[in-house]
């Protein structure tokens, strides 16, 4: 065990996957804040608790299920073609077609513990898969990869949001890094195995192809739509000067 | 004249605040105060998927008006005129597309408003203001 420490491909690893929690696991706290919102004071922490606990259970659950379904033949594939998607998703603009179809926050505690637990299953299984694509297997590294995102979501911070919002090429770096891992995913599908066992050299190239791809199709999906505004005015008020207070 | 004030709840943004209110005192015309506070896009992507619109509104105009609170007393204190907006957006981006909508005469901020990590990493909205915008910018220390 203690030799893959000194392995680069180890550290590697490390790297791809404390990246990967950090893009796919900041906005799950917010989730969580958002939900509870409209709750009473008092039963508000209670749901940001369960909300919390949801999420970390859901990961831990789903880390478990990664593992196992994986090594299954075709599994990798569909795998790497939802990696793809998850690349090109977080490079998109955000849709504003969404936003109003959804539900308005709960003004009571099951209301939005169900939108936390729906919530957290998508954003942990786009977490988890992407964890389980950079391990390579190695459960060492799937149980770091979980135990780095808890944190994350325990703890809400929104630096890494604001990162994104002032350097956007952070987004196209992760959807790379994603669209990679998609990659060396790929090439690991042991229906795959009599193609990718005669051309060795497409486990150096489907990775690229894969952080390529991402790119090149999340930006021309960016470009397609228009005219979305990067800064939103939401209040604007005049306020009189109050007569009499001091002048 | 117009003087815009962006602020973020900080101790330096209230600094600022009070060096243009003792200027605004000394015209002979009060000036139009524009109070402003830009809330970073934080509820993006995956975010809007489970939460809808009216409650991340609510969420930005909360932490807004709570930036806004002690910069709104100072200058309703002195008896002036003002106006306060909440954008969403990169704070430095937002505060360059105010100033240009408004056509304000001035923009009168602190060098740093909340410092430690956050600032490191992120940069100095006064710095990056600096070249976004083609007006006046007194920065207060």
């Amino acid at each position: 065990m203690l030799e893959m420490f000194s392995e680069p491909q180890f550290w590697a690893g490390v790297f791809k996957i404390i990246m990967i929690d950090l893009l796919l696991s900041g906005d799950n706290a917010v989730v969580i804040a958002l939900a509870c919102r409209n709750l009473p004071e008092a039963q508000r922490r209670k749901g940001i608790l369960y909300g919390v606990g949801g999420a970390i259970g859901l990961r831990v659950v789903l880390t478990f299920f990664a593992v196992g379904l994986l090594a299954l033949p075709y599994l990798k594939l569909v795998g790497a073609l939802l990696l793809l998607w998850i690349g090109i998703k977080l490079i998109l603009p955000e849709d504003d077609a969404h936003a109003e179809g959804n539900i308005k926050a709960e003004a009571h505690l099951w209301g939005a513990v169900k939108t936390i637990i729906i919530a957290d299953f998508v954003m942990s299984l786009d977490n988890v898969l992407g964890v389980a694509a950079a391990a390579h297997g190695n459960v060492w590294l799937l149980v770091f990869g979980l135990l780095v995102s808890i944190p994350m979501i325990a703890w809400s911070s929104q630096l890494v949001l604001k990162l994104i919002d002032r350097y956007p090429w952070i987004i196209y770096a992760g959807g790379a890094l994603l669209g990679y891992v998609a990659g060396e995913m790929l090439v690991t599908e042991a229906a795959l195995k009599p193609v990718v066992g005669t051309w060795h050299a497409l486990h150096g190239l489907v990775p690229i192809l894969g952080a390529v791809f991402v790119l090149a199709v999340g930006r021309w999906l960016a470009l397609r739509k228009t005219g979305t505004t990067t800064v939103i005015d939401l209040v604007d008020k005049t306020i009189p000067a109050q007569i009499g207070d001091k002048s | 004249m117009k003087l815009l004030i962006p602020v973020d709840g900080s101790d330096n943004a209230l600094r600022a605040l009070k060096l243009a209110i003792e200027e605004a005192m000394a015209l002979r015309t009060r000036p139009e105060m524009l109070l402003l506070n830009v809330q970073w896009n934080v509820a993006a992507g995956n975010v809007k998927l489970f939460i809808d619109q009216e409650t991340i509104n609510d969420y930005y105009r909360e932490q807004g008006e709570i930036a806004l609170k002690s910069a709104r007393e100072a200058v309703a204190a002195a008896g002036l005129t003002y106006r306060y907006h909440i954008s969403i957006g990169t704070p430095a981006e937002a505060i360059a597309r105010y100033a240009a909508e408004e056509n304000v005469d001035r923009i009168v901020m602190g060098r740093q408003g909340q410092g430690g990590l956050q600032s490191l990493l992120l940069g100095s909205v006064a710095n990056r203001l600096l070249h976004l915008t083609d007006k006046p910018v007194l920065l207060v220390n």
